[in-house]
């Protein structure tokens, strides 16, 4: 006789195989499969910069002895900055807040998004019209434009950026998520749960959330891209907060200090290019994702 | 459009239209080469009709689609197939062109699909005369008109769009589109499947008419041996990618061979005939009170633009105990509303329903608890079960809505015995895509019996289902009855089901319930002039079936549980 607990179990093992099979067509993609690698990379180089740098070279007086503006050589190897820092270390640490306010406004974005999705497909009647209003305001009002104001308004710093992407981004989600809301919602399993007496939570939490959740992920993977770029370009708008090095502020340091003018293309290019990759190898990780969770697009 | 008719010179030992010698079908897959099809021998001839009887999956649509090359690239072409003595496999790309539509035509399943939905329908008629034939937008218009007239249908109707048709309508749209080019062989694919019985009817009548009055060659495929019975002269049963059994109609119906031509046979009962009749007839309702009582409900729905429409209007019914109730109209008959008003998912605009002699609450809190004494069963066993869930966590759902105490694996097995899916430890985690259309159907049985519910309402329980299947699930709620006193009420469109299991009938027209009565007294004698013209509409009676045949048991399963005369003894 099998007890529950054994059944929970064997549960999880199908889970486990799900995962394995999905794995093996992911890795099957070389597009995702490098996305990843690079992403990891990048991850790791991000996390474990205090332990490998020396993190003090990164304050101004530290640095007075070291040429301003020097081109890449033996000791600096991508150049210095107009304050003679290692452009190779800001660099490096300037992932960290890029990474990290990506991260954190998409949750922000999708967990906002997912839920007035969810509700307004489930509900229906006048909470979803309110609801679906309230999106289209903020899908046709100019993100960047509500971003700026939201970070003059509030005190400057990594919250306030987070905040302001994250606000913005949440309407693309939610229109996403309500249509796949309808669809699963259309399926006679519902009906089926319904007649056995579920309530709103049950349905909710068994059967539409697990049957929209594998959009939402393959769907967040692609917005922390977006909130990336969208990072850096609040910070090179000089709306970041100036105490925390970012691949956007450094831009701007650089557009500020007349590196364009200069010619000092070392200081230019290796914040650019880091933004490049993270948002390249994002974007092909959530199209893996797409491609596991949604078989039909395979080989396409 | 007469060239062709005419030019076909008799000449001496013509080939026939039709010939298939040894036609296989490979499909390739990455798990490797799927037969579908493995040697298959057929000829059809011009004036002549054969049927092609087969359930879900035995390779039946595949061999047809084989005939004009439309296979998908996967799929690998064997043996011959000559069409008018011509090698289809041979053809180059063009001549292939020229054979479809102009030699063989295909009626395809599901009208509303295989029409394009923004163009309207005169226009898609006259799109195989444009590819086919150079001629003028005038002489295109009249033969357009000659084709709506020739499936029967108003000539004004050519501007209309696919969504503006009714399915009946649809199906003619299709076969006129498949006579535009004046074909020899028509291949119609399920041609009434999605239809309901008056307007099946219908069609059948059409094609026949079409192939005597053109002499025309026809190759039908259906899974219902009834509507092909009806139609052609011949019928050829195909049962995984072989033909099992091949004869005259009648006598492939009344005296199959091949068991499977037997289950198939006997899936499709004929009303009035006492052997397919599963219960014993009761004379008399139980006097004891009604379990379910329906009082004059009407169900409006709000329309586009103001209007209302009217789904069910002033129905009152009855359930007893331990009765299996048939509830029967046509599709938009507001059978599958007026079921989901007895189970409270659907609130009345008038009347009322008691359950028990107490009127349902329609506050969401109240009705959990009738949740637990009515069950619903639907139509499509697939679409019902999440197809994330194992059959454990299908089974257990229930429960755990209404957090019944006890031992949640026990209760489990016991309702996936009850529906019998045995042993049941070996089907908890198996997930829906695991298993067949019948286990899944037991599945969503076996959740609904795990709330030990008094009632239980199931809407077209079988109507998805593979013939061979329908007796075993027939069978299982007829056992339910005995075995846990289950009241039950069924929902459908099919006659014959009635007549299987049921001991009383409710006849739905247009939202209002038009006869009531014993099943003998409503489908032997029916009053009600819908009644008649629903009793006409069932596909010719396969009557005088040989009382040897094992009536709808199944020979290919060897339970005796299995075997319904059991049941009826109890």
């Amino acid at each position: 006789m099998t007890t529950p607990t054994s059944t929970r179990a064997l549960t999880w093992q199908r889970r486990g195989r799900a995962l394995r099979t999905g794995w093996r067509s992911f890795r099957a993609q070389r597009g995702a499969l490098a996305g990843l690698a690079v992403l990891l990379t990048i991850v790791a180089l991000a996390v474990l910069a205090p332990v490998l740098t020396d993190e003090s070279q990164l304050g101004i007086i530290n640095t007075m002895s070291n040429p301003a503006l020097a081109p890449p050589s033996g000791e600096f190897w991508l150049g210095t900055d107009e304050n003679g820092r290692s452009v190779l270390l800001l660099t490096w640490w300037g992932a960290r807040v890029s990474l990290l306010v990506g991260l954190a406004a998409t949750l922000l974005s999708v967990f906002i998004g997912t839920f007035v999705g969810i509700v307004s497909a489930h509900f229906g009647g006048w909470l979803s019209a309110v609801l679906l209003r309230f999106t289209d305001f903020f899908l046709v009002l100019p993100s960047l434009v509500l971003a700026i104001a939201l970070s003059t308004v509030l005190s400057r710093g990594v919250g306030t950026i987070v905040l302001a992407i994250g606000l913005t981004a949440w309407p693309t989600t939610a229109r996403l998520v309500r249509a796949q809301t309808l669809t699963v919602q259309a399926r006679p399993y519902i009906e089926r749960s319904t007649a056995l007496g579920a309530g709103h939570g049950h349905l909710i939490a068994k059967h539409i959330l697990p049957g929209v959740l594998p959009l939402v992920f393959a769907n967040t993977t692609l917005a922390v891209a977006s909130a990336v770029i969208a990072e850096s370009t609040l910070s090179f708008l000089g709306l970041g907060d100036p105490t925390q090095i970012s691949w956007g502020s450094m831009l701007k340091f650089a557009m500020d200090s007349g590196a364009v003018t200069n010619g000092a293309w070392w200081y230019l290019l290796p914040p650019g290019l880091g933004i490049v990759c993270v948002v390249l190898s994002f974007t092909l990780c959530g199209r893996g994702l797409e491609t596991v969770l949604n078989p039909r697009l395979r080989g396409r | 459009m007469t060239t062709r008719e005419q030019d076909g010179a008799p000449s001496a030992p013509r080939p026939p239209l039709l010939e298939l010698r040894q036609v296989t079908v490979d499909y390739q897959s990455r798990r490797g080469s799927v037969p579908a099809v493995r040697g298959v021998d057929l000829t059809v001839d011009a004036g002549q009709t054969l049927g092609l009887a087969g359930e879900s999956g035995c390779g039946k649509s595949t061999l047809a689609m084989s005939v004009l090359r439309l296979l998908p690239r996967s799929a690998q072409l064997g043996g011959d197939v000559l069409l008018d003595g011509e090698n289809v496999r041979d053809m180059s790309w063009g001549r292939l062109r020229a054979v479809r539509w102009a030699s063989a035509s295909v009626v395809f399943q599901g009208a509303m699909h295989a029409l394009n939905p923004v163009r309207p329908i005169g226009e898609q008629i006259a799109e195989p005369l444009r590819l086919h034939r150079s001629t003028t937008p005038g002489a295109v218009r009249a033969r357009v008109n000659e084709l709506l007239d020739q499936v029967e249908l108003p000539v004004a109707r050519s501007t209309a769009y696919p969504h503006e048709l009714s399915g009946g309508q649809r199906q003619r749209v299709m076969i006129a589109m498949a006579l535009a080019c004046s074909p020899r062989l028509i291949i119609a694919d399920e041609p009434t499947t999605a239809l309901d019985v008056i307007v099946q009817a219908q069609i059948l009548d059409l094609l026949s008419r079409l192939v005597t009055e053109r002499e025309l060659g026809l190759l039908m495929i259906s899974h219902d041996l009834s509507v092909l019975a009806a139609c052609c002269e011949r019928l050829a049963v195909m049962y995984q990618g072989r033909i099992v059994e091949e004869g005259p109609s009648t006598d492939v119906v009344r005296t199959p061979t091949h068991p499977h031509s037997i289950a198939l046979a006997a899936a499709f009962p004929t009303v009035g005939d006492p052997a397919s009749r599963l219960v014993t007839p009761r004379d008399t309702t139980p006097d004891t009170p009604p379990l379910l009582e329906a009082r004059g409900v009407s169900v409006t729905f709000p329309g586009r633009g103001g209007t209302t429409t009217r789904a069910v209007s002033d129905a009152s019914l009855t359930v007893h105990p331990d009765e299996i109730v048939a509830l029967v109209g046509q599709s938009g008959s507001g059978k599958t509303t007026l079921a989901r008003t007895l189970l409270g998912l659907q609130q009345p605009t008038a009347g009322e329903v008691r359950f028990e002699g107490h009127r349902l609450p329609r506050s969401a809190r109240a009705l959990r608890a009738y949740r637990r004494q009515a069950q619903l069963v639907l139509q499509d066993p697939t679409g019902a079960l999440n197809p994330r869930h194992s059959v454990y966590e299908a089974v257990a759902e229930g429960l755990r809505i209404h957090r019944i105490p006890g031992d949640e694996t026990a209760a489990v097995a016991d309702a996936l015995n009850q529906a019998e899916l045995r042993p049941p430890e070996e089907f908890f985690t198996a997930l829906p895509h695991e298993l067949s259309g019948g286990q899944r159907q037991r599945v969503v049985i076996a959740g609904a019996l795990a709330l030990r519910p008094r009632l239980l309402i199931a809407d077209e329980p079988v109507a998805s289902l593979d013939a061979s299947v329908r007796g075993e699930i027939l069978a299982l709620l007829l056992r339910l009855r005995v075995d846990l006193g289950l009241s039950t009420l069924v929902i459908t469109h099919d006659l014959g089901l009635a007549w299987n299991i049921a001991d009383r009938v409710i006849v739905m027209y247009q939202g209002r319930i038009v006869e009531e009565g014993t099943v003998e007294q409503v489908l032997l004698d029916p009053r009600h002039d819908y009644t008649r013209t629903l009793l006409a509409a069932v596909p010719e009676p396969l009557t005088g079936r040989a009382a040897a045949t094992p009536n709808t048991t199944d020979p290919t399963r060897q339970e005796p549980t299995d075997d319904p005369t059991e049941v009826t003894g109890v």
